[in-house]
């Protein structure tokens, strides 16, 4: 078995009396697609929060790419190229649609007053190429009329695809989303979920994702990770998840064994 | 000729207004762009101001140079207000800001032997002594006006908002950089930005620092435009006329800084000396007072009626 891309071991992480997190470990594989799935309150949320560094784990380790990443700071860990997205889009709504993207732009040296000041050629020839790399994830998404438009104007379900083409912008190797196609139109959801495929395809990009449709879980994933209580339960194809006794139990219910 | 009509009398509200504008232009790289809530701006004022003062009169230093020291030490006490604070929460930021700029003037009040004390820079030089700063700067002034064929007062004011205007110019290109959309975006949501690879703190750190540098440069020239100064010179107070300026002008905006200063300083210093009806019924202590009622109704009704500003972009006060 090949060293895994992303390796979570024993993680606890308590709100207080509640156990958000009570000892979960999973792996994910290098240019995998794996489904996080469990039913509200099994800590799939919090798991993220952990891994991406925005809240730290009480006790356990988190190693992405064979280094600990469970003391680093978010930023850092967005540096080595884990990026997130979040439940509730995280639109920059005063910016213009394209600087939301643009400020995933990586190393970047117009965002360093040194780098400005002193090869202001070089920081302009960077934020072009940001722009041509920008405007194309635009069009990817269909975002591509709201370039210039605040993105305050943008519905829910469009802030999605913001946050869709900006992580990608970010240029990454492990992606978690979280609920990508909650609010999304179906059909713009399918094309997403096309080029998820095609990413992996072209650039080895890995992707982790929490999802409530089981139909696009099944369909997308090529390994699924249950979890319930703060706990992985089960882990495996999504074929095998379905049948798996514990997870029908948990959180699928009968209809899906069938 | 009645004050209001008289050339003195505008060119001191312009150099007020251009001073404003400079210490108020570091609220808003502070809060309107970056949005930190610094409600201790006077501290840099101070500092740059009694740096400036204490290394001519003490040190015998060249005041060029002392002022330079003046804006280093404004920014370096701006990574020493960071540093420990600039992880709170915004609201107990403002508040740990607020103490900083007290506790700078309680000390400046107090420590009689480097500041003057509450007597001001006049005891600079020990009681008893005249002490005097600004004797390079007047000797600047005298060369521009020979040279200009310029009053005084009208050399000051160029300086001033020559000096103000380049600031704005630099201010407006530089939220136009990558290093301004990061800036922008941290306002926005810091953990949107922090998840995206970018150190939220240091950029804080550096947008506070640009402010302190901003405000320094005003307390330079305020202290060359009254040629005296004392600790209450810097109290709170003054703080808030920068955000009242910030306000006034609108949030997040370069060029709406000078704009919100002038009418501030029209309002604040104006006031003072209409002496027309209907103030001309109140006595001049009256009139002081009433300045401070008018910029307040002021603001509320620009809080009412154009929330954004002067200039400021409504379609940005009602984005979500």
């Amino acid at each position: 078995m090949t060293v895994p891309i992303l390796a979570v071991r024993e993680v606890v992480r308590t709100f207080g009396g509640l156990r958000a997190v009570d000892g979960a470990s999973l792996d994910v594989e290098r240019g995998s697609i794996t489904a996080l799935i469990g039913p509200n309150g099994a800590g799939k949320s919090t798991l993220f929060n952990v891994v991406s560094g925005f809240l730290p784990a009480e006790r356990g380790s988190v190693q992405f790419e064979e280094r600990r990443i469970d003391r680093a700071a978010s930023y850092r860990i967005a540096q080595r190229g884990l990026v997130r997205t979040f439940q509730v889009p995280r639109a920059l709504t005063r910016l213009s649609v394209l600087d939301n993207v643009l400020l995933a732009a990586p190393n970047h040296s117009g965002e360093r007053l040194s780098g400005l000041l002193l090869r202001p050629a070089r920081a302009r020839a960077r934020e072009r190429s940001a722009r041509g790399r920008a405007e194309e994830l635009l069009a990817l998404v269909r975002l591509e009329e709201h370039t210039h438009d605040y993105a305050g104007v943008l519905s829910g379900g469009q802030r999605k695809l913001l946050d869709f083409a900006r992580v990608l912008m970010a240029e990454p190797r492990l992606v978690l989303l979280d609920e990508p196609m909650a609010g999304v139109n179906p059909t713009l959801g399918r094309q997403l979920l096309e080029h998820v495929l095609q990413l992996r395809a072209a650039e080895g990009m890995t992707f982790l994702f929490v999802e409530h449709d089981l139909d696009v879980v099944m369909e997308a994933s090529d390994r699924v990770i249950v979890m319930n209580e703060g706990r992985v339960i089960a882990s495996g194809t999504p074929a095998e998840v379905r049948t798996d006794s514990r997870v029908v139990d948990a959180y699928l219910g009968a209809a899906w064994s069938t | 000729m009645s004050t209001i009509a008289s050339f003195g009398f505008w060119s001191f509200v312009g150099i007020v207004s251009g001073i404003y504008t400079l210490f108020a232009l570091g609220v808003q790289v502070q809060f309107g762009f970056a949005g930190l809530l610094n409600f201790g701006q006077v501290a840099f004022m101070g500092i740059g101001a009694y740096t400036m003062a204490i290394l001519v009169v003490k040190e015998d230093l060249n005041m060029w140079v002392a002022a330079c020291c003046g804006v280093a030490l404004a920014m370096f006490a701006g990574v020493l207000l960071g540093l420990p604070t600039l992880r709170l929460r915004a609201d107990y930021f403002a508040i740990t800001t607020i103490a900083f700029s007290e506790i700078l003037r309680y000390i400046a009040t107090n420590e009689d032997r480097l500041t003057g004390g509450s007597q001001g820079t006049i005891n600079l030089a020990g009681i008893g002594r005249t002490a005097q700063y600004d004797g390079e700067w007047q000797s600047f002034l005298g060369k521009m006006e020979r040279g200009l064929h310029i009053g005084g007062d009208a050399a000051m004011l160029i300086v001033v908002w020559a000096v103000a205007l380049l600031a704005v110019t630099a201010v407006w290109l530089l939220m136009k950089t990558p290093w301004g959309r990061v800036l922008k975006s941290i306002r926005e949501d810091e953990d949107a930005v922090a998840s995206l690879g970018k150190n939220v703190f240091a950029y804080k750190l550096q947008a506070l620092v640009v402010g302190a540098a901003l405000g320094a440069i005003a307390g330079l020239f305020y202290a060359w435009q009254f040629s005296f100064f004392s600790p209450d010179d810097f109290a709170p107070l003054l703080t808030f006329f920068a955000w009242m300026i910030v306000i006034l002008g609108g949030l997040g905006r370069a060029w709406t800084v000078p704009v919100g200063a002038i009418v501030f300083g029209v309002i604040f210093a104006g006031t003072r000396f209409f002496d027309f009806p209907p103030f001309s019924l109140l006595d001049s202590t009256e009139r002081a007072y009433v300045r401070l009622i008018v910029i307040g109704v002021v603001i509320i009704g620009l809080m009412l009626f154009r929330p954004q500003g002067i200039f400021g972009n409504r379609k940005e006060m009602v984005l979500e």
